[in-house]
């Protein structure tokens, strides 16, 4: 039926009342119902009341934990002094105190000695609001394992606040460089992530660089000058065996391992003079010439799921990071463009971003980051001499070697991959550099 | 129209009719004339021409003019003529010569004077019968003029009457047509006064509507605006507070059920659907509580028992 004139207001009327009843339906109802679509990226507070420890735990697994968070950017501290208690069970724990002193989550934990003379930790992940327990865990080892098991609880109460795999309990290696001058010797070290507990795995008088980690976290390899001559080894880290797999003419330098840990990378110029990417199966020692043109190829480093090899070359005259097959004959594709320099990839593990060192307008060598499907370039460092970007193995911090000062030693530093929070790792004596993140710990 | 054309073709009818009739009427009047004027066949008549002036003079010297052979009552009397002295008389024979001479003279003169009599009477009855003609013919024309003027007054009459009448029946024409535009002027007026009091009233029915609406839309907008707000600050509260983690991305989905007291304060959250991790999961459980105490709904409006909040990250 056709609305007569008359009925036109009736209608609005109506529909008026419709409408009004149907934005009070919520509370008619007793219900209304939002859409939130986004968020914020602040630092979630946390409150890591200190652990009680039995009298010979020496080591304070509350503050290794604080350090850590805080350390990765995405947490941030409610100082011990302005805790409302010190709890160290969940039992004890005042829900509501801790939301008033600003504060949403609480860990609390102690560290036992068991009748074996090693050590528990036992922790509990709260959140104040809920009054829920998140996680709770116990670790177990010994006194010289207890900052290893607060890297562990760490990574626990990262995963369970942020969603993803904590890479606190994992190991770096680097290159360092000791004693004076004359006396220069240099050091393959393996250290945990925050560069504390250093390990010597080799120390040599020739120069030793471009360590890199298996996939297993069992091996290292790098490039050692021994007698003048530039050799590829490969080192057990527990045992120190070692194997030299490359000592070919000219150049053998920058080693990478495969994904699946049966091949290397390396860089190669045999009597050419022009370093090409080659790729070496460990078990048949065949060798792969991956790329082949008359420029510098080299700092290969291959995608997650193995099928490319990302290098650094000069073929357009300065040198732009390129990505090829993994296996020979492909055409090599440039990846960057953003600035003239850019060099020494590393692709993150999900093959997301790949980070390298890129020359600034003002000279500067900073490290940064591209999205790989994007294309989006993010400069991560400050810089003036950043070097050797490695990206932790959970994607969330890339570990570098920076040189703050003409003539100051070199040292590392970690920055997470949104470049807000950055942190030097703990002050070593003599130069560091050629940092390498090991893989998760199995 | 039609009828102004009948009464043209009428009247060049008549106008030919009467002309038609003048000509025929001239045309017998002039056949009578003719027949008229013809001369009646003429009497011989035996006359010696004889000059009137010598006749005179010669009759002023010897005798008295000889007499016309005029009827004596219609011929005055002459005096005797008077004596005269001179030769002698003459003689019986003489006398009786001259006498007879005289005699033969005068009847001579007699018959000249019969004569001229008689042409004088021709004359003049020619004359008469010529005037009578032309008083005839000029009676006729005028007659006939007048006839003519008649029928031309006649005519111009009945034109005019015509003309009158046509004038008149265009003028009846004209006034009735005026008087038709008048109406239809009128109704036309009338309709356009209607239509402009009828859009009048709907136009103000449809402000009135339109106002009334309007009031309605106030109301309804004020209500819902002050829900939209509402709403909106809850979003807002909860969105500022929600820490999100790196794995709330797109295509992540939770909905989110919260138990609310009149104060705003959360006394439950429980999660629903939800695709996300247990960091997105104890995210936004963490992002309602710290949220609250949600404010109040706007006047009037009681305060929701429960909050369904859905989180959709969209990137």
């Amino acid at each position: 039926m056709k609305p007569t004139p008359r009925m036109a207001p009736l209608l609005r009327i109506l529909l008026a009342v419709l409408t009004v009843a149907w934005l009070a339906a919520p509370a008619a109802r007793a219900q209304l119902q939002i859409q939130i679509t986004s968020g914020v990226t602040n630092p979630v507070p946390i409150a890591i009341v200190p652990f009680a420890e039995g009298a010979t735990a020496g080591t304070d697994v509350a503050g290794v934990v604080q350090h850590d968070l805080v350390g990765s950017g995405r947490f941030t501290e409610l100082p011990r002094n302005k805790m409302p208690a010190t709890p160290t069970n969940a039992a004890d724990v005042k829900f509501g105190d801790w939301k008033a002193a600003g504060s949403d989550y609480v860990v609390v934990g102690q560290v036992v000695p068991l009748p074996d003379g090693q050590l528990a930790v036992d922790f509990n992940l709260l959140n104040d609001l809920t009054g829920q327990s998140i996680a709770r865990q116990r670790f177990v080892g010994g006194a010289s394992a207890l900052r290893n098991a607060a890297h562990r609880v760490s990574d626990v109460i990262y995963q369970a606040i942020t969603g993803i795999r904590g890479a606190f309990a994992t190991r770096i290696a680097y290159i360092a460089i000791a004693g004076a001058a004359a006396d220069e010797r240099f050091q393959l070290v393996v250290a945990d992530a925050d560069g504390y507990n250093q390990h010597l795995i080799l120390e040599s008088k020739f120069p030793l660089m471009s360590p890199a980690w298996s996939p297993d976290g069992q091996w290292l390899s790098y490039v050692s000058f021994e007698n003048h001559l530039s050799a590829v080894y490969v080192q057990r880290v527990l045992t120190g065996q070692r194997t030299r797999v490359s000592m070919r003419a000219g150049i053998n330098g920058a080693p990478a391992w495969s994904p699946d840990g049966k091949k290397l990378a390396l860089t190669l110029s045999g009597d050419s003079g022009h370093p090409q990417i080659y790729v070496l199966d460990l078990s048949t020692q065949h060798l792969s010439r991956i790329t082949d043109s008359p420029s510098i190829n080299t700092e290969a480093t291959w995608s997650p799921d193995g099928r490319y090899i990302y290098f650094t070359s000069d073929r357009a005259g300065e040198p732009q990071i390129y990505r090829c097959s993994s296996t020979p004959g492909s055409i090599p594709e440039r990846i960057t463009f953003t600035d003239e320099y850019n060099a020494g990839p590393h692709v993150s593990a999900d093959g997301k971003l790949l980070a390298m060192v890129t020359r600034d307008d003002s000279g500067s060598y900073r490290i940064a980051v591209q999205n790989l499907t994007s294309g989006q370039f993010r400069m991560l460092t400050p810089g003036r001499l950043d070097q050797s970007p490695s990206f932790a193995p959970n994607g969330a911090s890339i570990m570098y070697a920076a040189r703050p000062g003409r003539g100051e030693a070199g040292i590392l530093a970690t920055i997470s991959v949104d470049g807000l929070t950055g942190l030097s790792l703990k002050p070593t004596q003599g130069e560091v550099r050629d940092p390498a993140w090991g893989p998760f710990i199995q | 129209m039609p009828e102004s054309v009948r009464d043209r073709w009428l009247s060049i009818g008549m106008s030919v009719l009467l002309h038609g009739s003048l000509i025929v009427l001239l045309a017998v009047g002039w056949w009578h004339f003719r027949q008229q004027s013809t001369p009646a066949p003429s009497v011989p008549i035996n006359a010696t021409v004889v000059d009137a002036r010598t006749l005179k003079g010669l009759g002023s010297a010897a005798t008295p003019a000889i007499k016309p052979k005029a009827p004596p009552q219609t011929q005055p009397q002459e005096s005797p003529p008077p004596p005269v002295e001179g030769p002698p008389p003459p003689t019986p024979d003489e006398i009786a010569m001259r006498q007879q001479a005289a005699q033969e003279e005068a009847q001579h003169e007699a018959e000249a004077q019969k004569a001229l009599q008689a042409r004088q009477q021709a004359k003049a009855a020619r004359e008469a019968e010529r005037k009578a003609a032309d008083a005839a013919a000029a009676e006729q024309a005028a007659e006939t003029k007048q006839a003519d003027e008649a029928l031309a007054a006649a005519q111009a009459k009945k034109q005019a009457k015509a003309k009158k009448l046509a004038e008149a029946r265009k003028k009846a024409a004209a006034k009735l047509a005026a008087q038709k535009k008048l109406a239809e002027e009128r109704k036309l007026a009338d309709e356009k006064k209607l239509a402009e009091q009828q859009a009048a009233a709907q136009r103000a029915a449809r402000v009135a509507d339109l106002q009334q609406s309007l009031q309605e839309d106030e109301r309804a907008t004020a209500a819902s605006g002050a829900l939209a707000s509402w709403q909106s600050e809850i979003t807002s509260r909860i969105q500022n507070a929600w820490i999100k983690p790196p794995t709330a991305q797109a295509g992540i989905k939770c909905v989110l059920n919260v138990g609310l007291v009149s104060g705003g304060s959360v006394t439950g959250v429980s999660i629903g659907d939800c695709n996300g991790d247990d960091a997105v999961r104890q995210s936004i459980q963490t992002a309602v509580y710290n949220a609250a105490p949600l404010p109040p709904p706007p006047n009037g409006i009681p305060f929701p028992h429960q909050l369904i909040i859905t989180f959709q990250p969209t990137d």
